[in-house]
């Protein structure tokens, strides 16, 4: 093992946050080092294919799972450089004021320990910074008021514009889904041209993932990207206060040790837990980060209510972005199911193309051979589907926990446990109920509303709050005991509401990486 | 520049291409090129690429010329990171070929216990039948690994992604493929 350079700033994980800490940091001077645990992508990698889109999904050591609702699974991680948003949907709803004060308005989950407010002008500079389409203003009957975007809302087409009509008949209201994808040209990039490959990756910019935005600048401005490099753990000082290296094993399975005055882990709801537990020592003999015993705990997903829809015309479906055309929040409100508390949150989605979970052939899942033929040449143009996402509440029991079995170098391997309560799966119900309603309100010919609730996103497990004592970090991602570790992703968010959670999480780790830099001297020396 | 300029402006590099022993060379062949040519396979037995082109075949039609035993065949050549068929993104732990041995040996079996024979020998009415009993999960005899859920849903993927899921699958259905990056041999 040859001695590495001391630098100012080790990033785990070259996704969308570790991307936002990278460029920050690289943009105030500091030397930044990524380490990848997959390959570094390149934009011209991003195949127009479902099938080959696959190697941009997770992989690497194992993952074990146990509970009803298996989640962060390999289909909702990322591998290689991007990490889960080189694949995503650009969908960038945000969250709102209630989501911050759960606690204190119904006596349920937990509060943030900041408020909307707090947030709210770095979903402006993120949206000014990436560049996110939409109407702002139409939103703002549901928030409040913020920037303008700096695109108008991409250009829709039929398979999203025919619910409106359902929507509206059950008295919903729907505006114009934000995106981080380009309606028109900005900052160089060029304009969407509604292909409808995004979750294949976009490689002509136009989409706001980490190569084209926060990591390309990064890199850029001098940040180092070793991919395939695994992680092992975070070790620390004597004292057990300071954060003074990362160990990982490089391309060639060799054991590398990397000096940094600083250490980011960013490295996905799943990954920062089992880095944290490793980094066990007498000073933290639960793990790095958990005097609170909460490591790892609170761990969320969404639950995912599509409501598919067959209609008598040519919808147009294989084209289009996969940002949603239309959204709505007039779920949002914690109490407005009778039998179950938390949010929804309403969208017509997606294009499809024939393959792959999200496609054609995935709606029927009972059809093969001629039935599938037929189905696949007469009836798939028709297709058009509705997506409600669910919130979760945290519970203690939903977790990220070290297992006995070992990766091959001789750390424990993590295990999620998860189960949606039945809150999440009374909010599913009626969902489904509503997305058949609307369905038919819009006229679909033939109704398929999921047979099962599916998990998507992950989020917690390293929550942000007030003290050690109730959390692992604070709101900029900083360990309460490690002043020098941060911890950057959905991990931190304490609750999740009801909204994807990408564009929070660029918010939340932009303000973190500027607190860092604003107070770099006091923090990395 | 226009929709159709821009579409075609960063055609793709060949990274991942589909790599077939091909006469002690590699080459580069979609999956049902290296069918109709006869390239060796490398992994499974002919026994069970005879199997995974019979059932495959069933679940989606022409699963079979489209080469669905080649495709599986080559992947499990690969690292499982650089995988690209759907057992990658299913909770199922490499090493892949376990699934794809111990989930035809089982058809197989099952397949005895029932009427005597091999999958690939049954009559279309007999096959329909077995493929619909995994559908439900109600196939008596079953013993493997894999639950017959995941069994069916895999091979069903399988089927899908070789038959519809290329360029040609696209343009069989009549839906236009608008690739930003062409994948490599039209894949």
């Amino acid at each position: 093992m040859a001695a590495l350079e001391k630098v100012d700033a080790v990033i785990v994980g070259a996704g969308a946050s570790g991307g936002v800490f990278a460029d920050v940091l690289t943009r105030a001077g500091k030397k930044v080092v990524l380490l990848e645990q997959g390959p570094d992508w390149a934009l011209t990698d991003l195949i127009s294919s479902d099938i080959w889109s696959r190697r941009l999904k997770g992989s690497g050591a194992p993952i074990l799972y146990e509970g009803k609702h298996a989640v962060g699974r390999t289909g909702d991680m990322g591998w290689g450089t991007g990490g889960a948003a080189l694949h995503y949907s650009a969908n960038f709803p945000r969250l709102l004021p209630d989501d911050f004060t759960i606690k204190s308005d119904h006596g349920r989950a937990l509060d943030w320990p900041i408020a909307y407010a707090d947030v709210a002008p770095f979903y402006d500079r993120v949206a000014a910074d990436i560049g996110v389409s939409g109407d702002a203003k139409a939103e703002e009957r549901w928030r409040p008021a913020g920037a303008p975007y700096p695109m108008p809302p991409l250009k829709t087409f039929r398979y999203g514009d025919i619910w409106v009509p359902g929507f509206a008949a059950l008295g919903i209201a729907t505006v114009p889904g934000p995106a981080g994808i380009n309606s028109t040209a900005y900052k160089g990039r060029p304009a969407c041209i509604y292909d409808g490959w995004c979750n294949a990756g976009c490689p002509t910019g136009a989409l706001a993932n980490p190569q084209a935005t926060y990591l390309g600048a990064a890199r850029r401005n001098g940040a180092e990207v070793r991919p395939f490099s695994y992680v092992t753990r975070v070790i620390t000082d004597a004292s057990g206060a300071r954060a003074t290296a990362v160990e990982y094993y490089d391309a060639r399975r060799e054991r590398q040790v990397q000096e940094a005055n600083v250490v980011v882990l960013a490295a996905y709801a799943s990954q920062n837990p089992r880095i944290l537990f490793n980094s066990r020592t007498d000073r933290h003999p639960a793990g790095l980060a958990n005097r609170s015993g909460l490591l790892g705990k609170y761990l969320m997903a969404h639950g995912s209510a599509t409501v598919t829809g067959i209609f008598a015309e040519d919808v147009e479906n294989y084209r289009g972005s996969n940002g949603y055309h239309h959204i709505s929040y007039d779920r949002h409100p914690k109490t407005i199911r009778p039998d179950a508390f938390g949010s929804t949150f309403w969208s017509t989605t997606a294009p499809f193309k024939p393959n792959d979970a999200r496609g054609m052939a995935a709606v029927r899942p009972d059809l093969y051979g001629a039935e599938l033929d037929a189905f696949m040449k007469v009836k798939a143009r028709g297709l058009a589907r509705i997506t409600a996402i669910i919130e979760e509440m945290p519970s203690l029991e939903n977790r990220v926990e070290p297992a006995d079995e070992k990766d091959e170098f001789g750390f424990p391997l993590i295990r999620i446990v998860h189960t949606f309560g039945k809150d999440t799966l009374g909010l599913w119900s009626a969902a489904i109920e509503e997305g058949a309603a609307i369905a038919k309100a819009a006229g679909a010919k033939e109704v398929w509303p999921a047979k099962a609730i599916g998990p998507q996103h992950l989020l917690g497990g390293t929550i942000m709050g007030r003290g050690a004592t109730d959390s692992v970090v604070t709101s900029f991602g900083q360990a309460h005991d490690v002043a020098n570790l941060y911890v950057a992703g959905c991990g931190i968010f304490p609750t999740e509401s009801a909204a994807n959670p990408t564009y929070t999480l660029y918010a939340l780790s932009l303000r973190g990486a500027e607190q860092l830099v604003r107070d770099w001297s006091s923090i990395a020396t | 520049m226009d929709d159709i300029a821009r579409r075609g402006f960063i055609q793709g590099s060949a990274i991942g291409a589909l790599a077939f022993a091909v006469g002690g060379t590699t080459a580069m062949l979609t999956a049902r090129q290296a069918r109709a040519q006869g390239v060796p396979l490398r992994v499974l037995t002919a026994d069970e690429a005879a199997t995974l082109e019979a059932i495959g075949d069933v679940l989606a039609i022409g699963a079979r010329e489209a080469g669905i035993a080649h495709f599986v065949d080559q992947q499990l050549t690969v690292a499982p990171g650089h995988a690209l068929f759907s057992l990658r993104v299913t909770e199922f732990r490499p090493p892949y070929v376990d699934f794809y041995r111990d989930t035809l040996g089982a058809i197989e079996m099952s397949a005895k216990s029932v009427h005597s024979r091999k999958f690939a020998d049954f009559s279309e009415a007999e096959k329909l039948e077995f493929v619909e009993l995994l559908s439900h999960q109600e196939i008596e005899s079953w013993d493997a690994r894999a639950s017959q859920g995941l069994v069916y849903s895999v091979l069903r993927n399988d089927a899908v992604d070789v038959v519809y899921g290329t360029v040609e699958g696209f343009a069989r259905i009549g839906v236009p493929y608008l690739p930003h990056i062409l994948p490599p041999r039209t894949w």
